[in-house]
């Protein structure tokens, strides 16, 4: 089989606030609501979805961690309660998630051929980090689709930026070839937040948005900054400032997900659609996407 | 009463699911050791802080009356599960989150079914007290609490066992070095990833034997600043916090964990 191909990929960050101020039923904790706009954003980003009608989303989240090798999800489903263990009292999301294990292993082959340590997650039990879930959920609540979920491997920390910023890359080539191979139409979730400068208490009410602004004024103008040059279709120079952004924003794209779906789509020069932007306990987050089939 | 001992302990869980492989052996036979000694001592309490359960918000404590459930690390999902049981001096954590908030560290206790112990806590209560007679107070590693603030969260678990007249022993949970070896090896020829790792990892081990409460301070933030260490060694404050009468220590066992730095360590109680 062949002719496969990326369609989409989003930005789609993980702030587990946005599933609990959605009240879904999945979802123990019940809210008053809160970050509308961002969860507007994700609103068009799933019409946009609809639209597309992939066969697979891939996911790359920056809460599974591993530090030796990439790691992807190869048991068929996956079902539990997720509790966050940072934010226990907003997500403890009952999920279960269909994995396509041919593609993930596919990835994982086309990675070794790139260089790069890889390890499938065989083990049942495995509990899914809130990151994957949660932007999975926002991104398509009815959980229809296949997932191929991606770890993130830690080199960007214990190696230079770009050291790792290279891995995520060759990350990204393997995967845009195993997609290619497969036959199937792809879409790719970067589940990461922009700004994570981030309060370090948290409110009475959490989802009071009297509260919510960007913590940092530099970290917000970075992500404008950013954000701007990404719907002018000017990857490359994101590319080029990248390590400024990551320093002084903090940003978490650092994690590895935001290169390797930029590598996987080969850095298009088309211009970034902005679904919405809106700031979480401070950190600032964007929906946004390259759409490269229509 | 008191606190009657206090260690470092690994938090990775590589030796407790493979115990045999070379390497790893004399830390689990330490680690044997230092269980068998602490259920002899029937303390009312484990005191633990382990750098594996990250809060950013709040300082968060375990409130969990019981726990139970199998494990799977995020990384070290193919090398077996984890079964755990535990429970909590829940009167000893609302004690200590209510103390907390007082000393301006904001705190609140986390209840719920199904909250994901971290692996550190795990591996650490397996050896030491796989039936879960022992009570626990867990204090979650706060990513932006900085040395001393951890130092003084753990002068406030100190308070609150002090307070409630209760035999306490602690536990850090914790490893040294922190850069792993970042390919596939065979577990048996493992080694500390770094040789300049390994020499601060001595150099530090070497420093505590006969530090007292300001030498271990001392050694502890030199050696973080000297290298890649687990959480910049929080553990250690956590140490310094709660025992507040360090006179040396005794290093049971050092070796790596694929290439990371780990050691049991009695610390010298004045």
């Amino acid at each position: 089989m062949a002719d496969g191909k990326i369609v989409a990929g989003f930005v789609a960050p993980h702030p587990p606030h946005l599933v609990y101020s959605d009240n879904p039923p999945q979802n123990e904790p019940r809210s008053e609501g809160g970050w509308e706009p961002l969860r507007w954003a994700y609103e068009r980003a799933r019409k946009s979805l609809d639209e597309l009608k992939p066969d697979v989303l891939l996911v790359h989240s920056p809460h599974w961690q591993t530090k030796v090798g990439h790691h992807f999800l190869g048991v068929p489903r996956l079902e539990g309660k997720s509790v966050d263990p940072i934010f226990p009292n907003l997500f403890r999301y009952s999920f279960g998630l269909d994995v396509d294990v041919d593609l993930a292993e596919a990835c994982c082959e086309e990675a070794k051929v790139e260089g790069l340590t890889t390890r499938m997650m065989r083990n049942p039990r495995f509990r899914v980090d809130y990151g994957t879930i949660t932007t999975l959920h926002m991104m398509r609540p009815q959980w229809d689709i296949p997932v191929v979920g991606i770890s993130a491997n830690n080199s960007p920390y214990y190696l230079t930026l770009d050291e790792g910023v290279d891995e995520m890359e060759r990350l990204g080539v393997a995967t845009r070839r195993a997609i290619e191979k497969s036959g199937k139409r792809a879409v790719l979730l970067c589940s990461n937040t922009f700004s994570h400068w981030h309060f370090q208490e948290e409110p009475d009410i959490p989802e009071d948005m009297s509260k919510e602004h960007p913590q940092s004024y530099e970290g917000y103008k970075w992500d404008m900054r950013m954000i701007e040059l990404m719907r002018q279709g000017k990857l490359r120079e994101v590319m080029r400032l990248f390590p400024e952004w990551v320093e002084a924003a903090f940003a978490e794209v650092k994690s590895g997900a935001f290169p390797w779906m930029l590598a996987a789509m080969d850095y298009p020069d088309i211009p970034a659609e902005l679904h919405g932007y809106g700031t979480v306990i401070g950190t600032g987050n964007a929906v946004m996407e390259w759409r490269l089939d229509a | 009463m008191a606190i009657v001992s206090a260690f470092l302990l690994p938090g990775n869980p590589l030796p407790a699911l493979h115990p045999d492989t070379d390497p790893w052996q004399q830390l689990v036979e330490a680690y044997q050791e230092v269980g068998e000694a602490i259920r002899t001592a029937r303390p009312d309490v484990l005191m633990i802080y382990s750098t594996q359960w990250y809060a950013v918000l709040d300082q968060l404590w375990q409130a969990r009356a019981e726990i139970e459930g199998i494990h799977v690390d995020e990384q070290w999902h193919d090398y077996g599960d984890l079964p755990f049981r535990l429970r909590t001096d829940t009167a000893l954590a609302a004690d200590c989150v209510a103390r907390a908030n007082a000393a301006g560290i904001k705190s609140k206790g986390v209840d719920y079914d199904g909250f994901p112990i971290d692996t550190g806590t795990i591996v650490a209560t397996g050896f030491i007290d796989p039936e879960a007679k022992i009570p626990t107070l867990i204090a979650a590693c706060n990513l932006y609490h900085d040395f001393a603030k951890t130092e003084a969260l753990g002068a406030v678990a100190r308070e609150a066992v002090l307070a409630g007249d209760k035999r306490a022993v602690v536990l850090a949970v914790g490893g040294l070095s922190s850069n792993y070896i970042d390919h596939v090896i065979d577990l048996t020829d493992d080694h500390i990833a770094k040789s300049e790792d390994d020499a601060a990892n001595r150099r530090f081990l070497a420093a505590i034997r006969n530090a007292d409460q300001d030498g271990l301070r001392k050694a502890a933030l030199d050696y973080a600043a000297s290298t890649g260490t687990d959480m910049g060694m929080k553990h250690i404050a956590w140490i310094l916090g709660t025992c507040a009468t360090i006179q040396g220590a005794d290093v049971k066992a050092y070796g790596p964990i694929y290439g990371a730095g780990a050691a049991v360590v009695e610390f010298r109680l004045g």
